[in-house]
């Protein structure tokens, strides 16, 4: 187990800069999940770590030790692939034992690993197995189990669900995060998902563009983003950004609200506005609506209320939940 | 890092290298590459600068080309009537190709590049000249043609008439060898054209069928412009393959009667490496050289567009 | 089936029976000629034979020198193939793998190979081959053979290598394998659809060759089958039938291979040579 510190990481692809000057460090024993949209660099990132990318400047330490310059295979991490990379013409039990193999552990002790790997991740039917045999959930527990038998410090997933259909996704997700518990390792784990980053991360980097917008907790980057762009990323729906003159805060450049923050007022208070598609989910209600000087919000009302697209609706944002952003998109306290 | 190198180069030498081996992109360059590259050189590159070379001089092969003659090989070639021949021979296989070969080809494949049993047959029947050596095809047609034994004279001994020997004609034969230029490789452009063809969605024939188009219309207007690039290939080759005949000829009529049925290189062989005119030869494969090229250049700036073959 | 439809399916099997019987009556006079006597070849080529005289094949699978051309044929073949395989994919798997300065250079210059034919420069490989004393050996067609198919084969399979999954390249890195042992590991196993189709196409050209085996073996011990059957066909210039069985017994192993491996064989000959 081990730490995981980037120092003044820049990677450039010609003359394109994907990364600019990144420094992080992902604590030892987390489960931190990179995340961002596609292009931001969070991939690089990882590959970087892993090796298989140098950086163009900076330094990598796991564990302490500086890596930079160091082999992939001798960094002690392990990694998941989003095509998960199974060797086609090796079985399953090949597929595991390889790295093992070219590290020259002794028989006996990869014997006892691979059997320990498909025992954790209920492979042992399926040893004899090509890859081809397998099903989507299947191959993806056979690329965790090459990972966990070479007992890395340090596990790098790169978007390994996305391949999977929604409900394998979800119970990998669950297998993720017992697998983090048993055995304890540093894992980094890059998804464009900010589903799947709030609910495995205890900590999400969140990136953009090549830079770290925020650094912390789950909850924390849902109750108090620190930029618009974090706060427009993290959560679902999106958060409903408006000029901050048209609800009467000048100050502020843009303020933001969530969808679930708003209420359904009877009157006085709030403002007027048109539904245009609504969603029933059942426990939610999802309603898009258009509210003058506003434009388009999104807004999640409890299920039993029944709304008819066409409605027009008297809605108030929740004063204490309100976030207020600056022209630079920056977090700035507003006393109300 | 510092102590990381330390820690490295305590290792053995052995273990090092080892590691230097395994992992090392310059070493996998420095193993993998050099045959190839050693290879190629030097059986297709310097014998082929030095086809250049020796092509200026007067040389039968031993001890070392001391006698330059300049341009008088170039010169002698181009103005020997049987090289005109050979060259107009290679024109006439051209035209042949492109002409007869090529839309009998089409029209082959258009009829059976469905799959079902009965085409597979056909498909296997029309390939299979294709696999037999040239020499074996010569060895055959020139049975067929002989007037004495052949399939010819058995036809001619039917109908009562003499004894014909095409392969002897001055005039005929050159259409003898080019029957069996067509009948060695007409089922090779037939097969690419069915790959082609079976590459083709069907779902472009249906709409054009629904929109009223009659089998013709859909052949002419969908098919074909379809599978351009299989049509300009199988030219492509054809034009090249062309260039190359001489297997066939050397059973057929090994150049003869009265050498009217010189290829290029049946020419470069008979004229060049049989006397042992080194020289006069290279200079001969300097013209194929160029004319090759030449037609490959060409045909790639104005027809591939991607790069395909050559 | 309607009317027309149905007269219109007869004339196509029609013609394609015509083209059949054009493509396959040489042929079949061919083999019949094995088994008649002269005469009878003179005044039926295409017949039945009266009697069916074993004789003449008889001759020829006793005689030592046939199976001689044949097995000098086919180890000169599959020389050619090992050797081209492994020369060309241990190449094409560089230029797919490792980007280096010149690598793209190189490439090219081994391409150019595809530009032009064996004969242009069949005299100096004649000189060469001489000076290395290699000739009337193997080597002496299967190295030419081979360099002059490198081309057409590192293209190939470099398309091919590069359609592999990176990632798995990159997993396998992370496990401490290198590049060459990828290669050996990996690549070549992964590969054997490409393996097999520029393999077949390789064979099928080296069985065939002609000009080169001409060129550069003089002594009847060396020589391939296609130089075997013109020496055969000369010394028995009047007697077709022991050519005719000659021919037969000769291509019958290319017969029988391509029904074997017809799948291969068309995709090497054709769809292999026309992609890239």
């Amino acid at each position: 187990m081990a730490d995981v510190r980037l120092e003044g990481i820049t990677k450039r692809f010609g003359s394109l800069t994907v990364i600019p000057d990144l420094h992080l460090t992902v604590p030892d024993g987390s489960f931190t999940v990179l995340v961002g949209p596609s292009g931001c660099g969070k991939s690089t990132l990882l590959r970087i770590i892993s090796g298989l990318e140098n950086p163009s400047s900076g330094r990598i330490a796991i564990g302490g030790k500086d890596v930079t310059k160091t082999e992939p295979s001798q960094r002690g991490i392990s990694m998941v692939f989003q095509s998960y990379a199974l060797y086609p013409h090796m079985t399953v039990a090949q597929n595991i034992d390889f790295g093992l193999r070219l590290a020259k552990t002794p028989t006996v002790e990869r014997e006892a690993r691979v059997a320990e790997a498909a025992r954790i991740l209920a492979l042992d039917d399926y040893l004899d197995r090509k890859p081809a045999q397998l099903s989507g959930g299947q191959r993806q527990r056979v690329a965790i189990g090459r990972s966990i038998v070479r007992k890395p410090e340090v596990f790098l997933f790169d978007e390994p669900l996305s391949n999977l259909d929604a409900a394998l996704r979800t119970q990998m997700r669950v297998e993720l995060a017992q697998l983090h518990q048993s055995i304890d390792a540093t894992m980094i784990y890059v998804t464009h998902d900010q589903v799947e980053a709030m609910t495995l991360a205890d900590r999400i980097v969140v990136m953009n563009k090549g830079r770290i917008e925020q650094v912390g907790a789950p909850m924390d980057l849902y109750d108090r983003p620190e930029t618009v762009f974090v706060a427009g990323f993290i959560g679902s729906p999106k958060m409903n950004f408006v000029k901050g003159a048209a609800i009467g805060h000048e100050e502020a450049e843009t303020v933001g609200f969530r969808p679930e923050h708003v209420t359904v007022s009877d009157g006085g208070e709030g403002f007027e506005a048109h539904t245009k598609v609504v969603e029933t989910l059942g426990a939610d209600t999802i309603a898009y609506v258009e509210a003058d000087r506003l434009g388009e919000l999104t807004v999640r009302l409890p299920g039993h209320i029944r709304l008819k697209a066409g409605e027009t609706l008297r809605l108030a944002p929740q004063d204490e939940y309100l976030h207020f952003f600056d022209q630079n998109g920056q977090r700035m306290e507003v006393s109300r | 890092m510092a102590s990381l190198d330390a820690a490295r180069s305590s290792e053995p030498l052995s273990l090092r290298l080892r590691r230097g081996l395994g992992n090392g992109r310059v070493t996998a360059v420095l193993i993998l590459l050099p045959p190839a590259l050693i290879l190629f050189t030097l059986f297709v590159i310097l014998p082929l600068s030095e086809s250049g070379y020796y092509a200026f001089f007067n040389w039968n092969g031993y001890g070392s080309p001391t006698d330059y003659v300049g341009v008088e090989n170039f010169e002698r070639i181009v103005g020997h009537s049987i090289f005109q021949t050979a060259v107009g021979n290679t024109l006439k296989i051209v035209l042949i190709s492109l002409f007869i070969q090529m839309p009998l080809a089409l029209v082959l494949a258009l009829l059976i590049y469905r799959k079902t049993p009965t085409n597979a047959v056909f498909r296997l029947i029309f390939f299979v000249p294709y696999i037999l050596a040239e020499v074996a095809a010569g060895l055959i047609w020139s049975f067929v043609f002989d007037g004495n034994y052949g399939v010819s004279a058995s036809i001619a001994a039917a109908i009562g008439s003499e004894p014909y020997f095409l392969l002897a004609d001055r005039d005929w034969a050159f259409v003898a060898v080019m029957t069996v230029i067509v009948w060695k490789y007409f089922g090779f452009h037939m097969m690419i054209y069915i790959a082609a063809l079976q590459g083709v969605p069907e779902d472009l024939i249906e709409a054009a069928r629904i929109e009223g188009a009659s089998r013709t219309q859909i052949v002419r207007y969908v098919q074909v412009p379809q599978i351009k690039p299989a049509l300009i290939v199988s030219a492509f080759f054809a034009i090249i393959g062309a260039l190359q005949v001489f297997d066939i000829i050397i059973p057929l009529t090994n150049g003869g009667p009265s050498n009217q049925t010189h290829t290029i290189v049946t020419y470069l062989y008979t004229f060049g490496l049989t006397r042992l005119n080194i020289g006069f030869g290279s200079a001969v494969g300097v013209i194929l050289f160029i004319a090759a090229v030449t037609v490959a250049v060409f045909y790639q700036r104005f027809f591939m567009k991607r790069g395909a073959v050559a | 089936m309607s009317r027309a439809q149905l007269i219109r399916n007869i004339a196509r099997v029609a013609f394609l029976c015509l083209v059949a019987s054009f493509v396959l009556a040489p042929m079949l006079a061919t083999v019949l000629g094995g088994f008649k006597t002269n005469a009878e070849i003179r005044t039926g080529a295409l017949a039945l034979p009266e009697t069916w005289n074993l004789e003449f094949y008889a001759s020829i699978a006793e005689d030592p020198m046939f199976w001689r051309y044949l097995l000098n044929s086919l180890l000169i073949s599959i020389g050619c193939v090992l050797l081209t395989l492994f020369v060309g994919a241990a190449a094409a798997y560089v230029f797919a793998q490792i980007r280096f300065f010149g690598s793209r250079m190189l490439f090219s210059y081994l391409l150019l190979g595809l530009m032009f034919p064996f004969a242009t420069a069949i005299l100096p490989l004649f000189i060469k081959v001489r000076d290395l004393g290699l000739l009337d050996t193997y080597w002496a067609v299967i190295l030419p053979q081979t360099a002059f198919g490198l081309s057409l084969a590192i293209l190939l399979f470099r398309t091919f290598f590069e359609q592999l999954p990176k990632d798995l390249f990159e997993a396998a890195y992370l496990d401490g394998c290198g590049y060459v042992r990828f290669f050996f590991r990996f690549t070549l196993p992964l590969s054997t659809p490409i393996l097999a189709t520029v393999g077949v196409f390789v064979f099928v050209q080296s069985w065939n060759n002609f000009l080169l085996p001409l060129v550069v073996l003089n002594s009847r011990e060396a020589f391939t089958w296609p130089l075997g059957m013109m020496q055969f066909r000369g010394e028995y210039v009047t007697q077709w039938n022991r050519t005719l069985a000659f021919v037969t017994l000769s291509i019958l192993p290319a017969i029988v291979f391509f029904l074997a491996a017809q799948k291969y064989i068309v995709a090497g000959l054709t769809g292999g040579a026309v992609k890239g």
